[in-house]
């Protein structure tokens, strides 16, 4: 159901407007509202001082600095019953301006090395790929050696680049190539030193790629060069582990930067709050969507929290102002509130569909699994993974909770149908069907699911006719009345036609059907003469969509057979290893596809006839932020430090 | 033969259907996960939009199994 939503304005001096605001924020349960707009005051900030602007900037640059010091991994968070919060952010603005001669070298430092770790390694390759080349060249100290490494389709540039240094060189050159993998070729070049420029120009003219090399490298032998790097990859971990250790002396005791910076998040989101806040001379005024269940607390808390006169008061809102929208369910209900956030939240005043959702969607999808052992599987494993995960994503828990009560239904149906494993247990023990035998009775089986359909599509036109009449919307009440007519007429002329109704039942359908399609096309003349015949062949087919639930199922337990077929067919281990390996790709499929099928029928075939959609979820003041801590910061203090 | 033939009907529907399906979805479905890239809580609306054309298959389902059930009873 959607929570009843109240506007609340909150009247106060100005001397209260700190306490006000940090009492607002600790409670989380006011979404604010520009106020100096609707009452045509003037906004908090430009009203306060330009001091609580320089205090914004001053802020956000102490939380970007504090960020970047604590993201280096070094300063552990110890919770806050060892530390406290009680420090004061000029306290800590003027450790960071004390700590940063000593701490950015060591950092900048770090960087260099994970940056010559990362890189040396494929220096090294290159010059491992070009040695074979040049296995017994001396190092000639008036000679330059260069290695080019090309890919195999473009060798021809190396012979290009034999005759361009024999134009330049005369003969005082050595080019020296081969294949060094299956898609490159390498060549070195080596050349007197004192016509390097002249070499260099040549090559960055005619856009050849040489491998560079780092300075301190250059002017080594290609085996130096090797062996001088494979030792500084060797020293590296030693020499970022000792910059860190010197790193971790400065900053590892400086636990309170997190509690302080979780202080500049709150004073932030307060200096931000304060947009919304009108003001004037002497007082301030917020406006704000309240849930009607935390009018009261919010009352005590204001009362108790802030010293001085602060009036809590009700506001009219306007008849087609914006509410927003909380869900609240009950318990079982609440993980679908997911899907129905997915799609879009339902509009202020209109239905919730959450309930039903929790009802029907885990009945369809244990309709299509409908088997004991896959259900049992599919429970056990979800209920491990709410166990194991569970707490760290509320979208994990609520999935699996979802499936969960899927898989319960999923063994309900397989008693149904009589089916562990396919027609495993029909094989083993014995097993019969309760009530339909999915494997032979396919006729029953479309029409089970058509009649769900069409009991599905009933409901939803029933709760679009309830909505219309919430909101004296004639037109829509006599287009989804006309629909509920129509089919309910159409189908009982099937009756009749499948001798299941008495034929005096045909006439009075008939009309009921030329009736209610009257009444579509008469809505919305002219243009009704199209829509009306096609809104009820699109109803039509609506509930015919409704035989994928009997589609999916057939194709799951044939699955399911084809694997206890082939497992029959093979020795008895390698049976049971094939078998467990189809029938744990068709509970995959069987998860999947149920649950896709589902929600699709939910979406557009039941959403279609009532819901609607456009509400904006409820967004408190200080529902963002880390708890309250135990020790309540005093307002926070920043002296300029720059 | 009559029933081969019925078979080869109840074929032809559905999987005419499904081949009409899969070109649907192959184009909403790519344009679907451009959308999510950009804006993952769109995720409802892609769901919907690729779950759409799905109708066409199982109409032709219906089809297929009117064909063998009723024509073929």
């Amino acid at each position: 159901m959607l929570e009843p939503m109240v506007k609340t304005e909150i009247v106060g001096l100005r001397s209260t407007l700190d306490s006000t605001m940090a009492c607002l924020q600790r409670c989380a349960s006011v979404q604010l509202l520009d106020a100096s707009s609707e009452l045509g005051l003037k906004p908090a900030p430009q009203a306060v001082d330009e001091g609580e602007l320089g205090e914004s900037a001053r802020l956000r640059h102490l939380r970007t600095r504090l960020d970047a010091l604590i993201s280096l991994g070094v300063v552990p968070e110890i919770p806050d019953d060892r530390f406290p919060v009680e420090a004061r952010l000029d306290q800590v603005a003027a450790e960071l301006d004390q700590l940063a001669p000593a701490v950015e070298p060591l950092v900048t430092r770090i960087d260099d090395l994970e940056a010559e770790r990362s890189t040396l390694p494929r220096h090294v390759e290159s010059l491992r790929r070009l040695a074979p080349l040049v296995p017994r060249l001396p190092e000639l100290e008036a000679y330059e050696t260069v290695a080019i490494l090309v890919e195999r389709r473009h060798a021809a540039v190396i012979g290009w680049v034999r005759d361009e240094l024999a134009a330049l060189l005369d003969t005082h050159f050595e080019v020296i190539s081969d294949q060094v993998d299956s898609d490159t070729v390498g060549a070195v070049l080596v050349f007197p030193r004192d016509r390097s420029r002249r070499v260099h120009a040549l090559l960055a003219e005619r856009q050849v790629s040489r491998v560079h090399l780092p300075d301190e490298y250059r002017n080594m032998s290609l085996t130096s060069a090797i062996t001088s790097m494979e030792q500084r990859i060797a020293d590296l971990p030693v020499e970022i582990e000792a910059t860190r250790a010197e790193l971790w002396e400065l900053l590892s005791f400086r636990t309170h930067w997190h509690a302080a910076r979780d202080n500049v998040d709150r004073r932030l989101a307060q200096l931000d709050a304060l947009h919304n806040i009108g003001t004037t001379e002497r007082a301030f005024a917020a406006i704000g969507w309240v849930p009607q269940r935390h009018l009261d607390e919010l009352a005590d808390a204001l009362r108790s929290d802030v010293v001085g006169e602060v009036l809590l008061t009700t506001r009219e809102a306007a008849p087609d102002e914006p509410v927003p929208i909380l869900l609240t369910n009950p318990g079982p209900a609440r993980p679908f509130e997911l899907f129905v956030g997915m799609l879009a939240l339902p509009r202020y005043g209109t239905f919730d569909p959450t309930v039903l959702m929790a009802i029907v969607m885990p009945f369809f999808f244990g309709l299509m699994l409908g088997d004991i052992a896959y259900g049992l599987i599919l429970f056990g494993l979800t209920t491990w993974v709410r166990r194991r995960w569970g707490s760290r994503s509320a979208v994990v828990a609520d999935l699996s909770r979802v499936l969960s009560i899927g898989a319960v239904w999923a063994v309900i149906w397989g008693v149904v149908f009589g089916e562990v494993l396919g027609d495993l247990g029909h094989r083993l023990i014995g097993l019969e069907p309760l009530w339909i035998d999915r494997q032979e009775a396919i006729g029953p089986l479309l029409l089970l699911a058509v009649g769900i359909g069409a009991a599905h599509i009933f409901l939803g036109l029933g709760l679009g006719m309830w909505n219309a009449l919430r909101t004296s919307d004639r037109h829509l009440l006599g287009e989804r009345a006309a629909l509920l007519v129509a089919l309910s007429a159409l189908f009982a002329m099937a009756g009749v036609a499948a001798e299941r109704l008495p034929r005096g039942v045909m006439t009075p359908s008939v009309v009921a059907v030329v009736v209610a399609l009257a009444v579509l096309i008469a809505l919305e003349w002219p243009l009704g003469l199209v829509m009306g015949p096609l809104d009820l062949i699109g109803a039509i087919s609506n509930v015919l969509s409704y035989l994928r639930i009997a589609a999916i199922g057939l194709a799951s337990v044939f699955l399911a057979r084809v694997a206890n077929e082939l497992g029959a067919a093979a020795p008895l281990a390698l049976g049971i290893v094939i078998a467990a390996l189809f029938h744990s790709l068709n509970l995959v499929l069987g998860t999947f596809s149920p649950t896709i099928q589902a929600l699709r029928l939910h979406y557009v075939e039941f959403f279609d006839k009532f819901y609607e959609p456009g509400g904006e979820p409820f967004a408190p003041f200080g529902a963002s932020l880390a708890a309250e801590p135990e020790v309540a910061a005093p307002a926070p203090v920043l002296i300029e430090t720059d | 033969m009559e029933t081969g033939l019925l078979g080869i009907g109840a074929g032809i529907a559905v999987g005419l259907a499904a081949i009409g399906t899969g070109l649907a979805q192959a184009r909403i479905g790519s344009a679907g996960i451009g959308v999510m890239a950009e804006k993952p809580e769109m995720i409802g609306r892609v769901i919907l939009m690729v779950a759409i054309p799905e109708t066409l298959v199982i109409l032709g389902f219906a089809v297929a199994s009117m064909i063998i059930f009723i024509l073929g009873a």
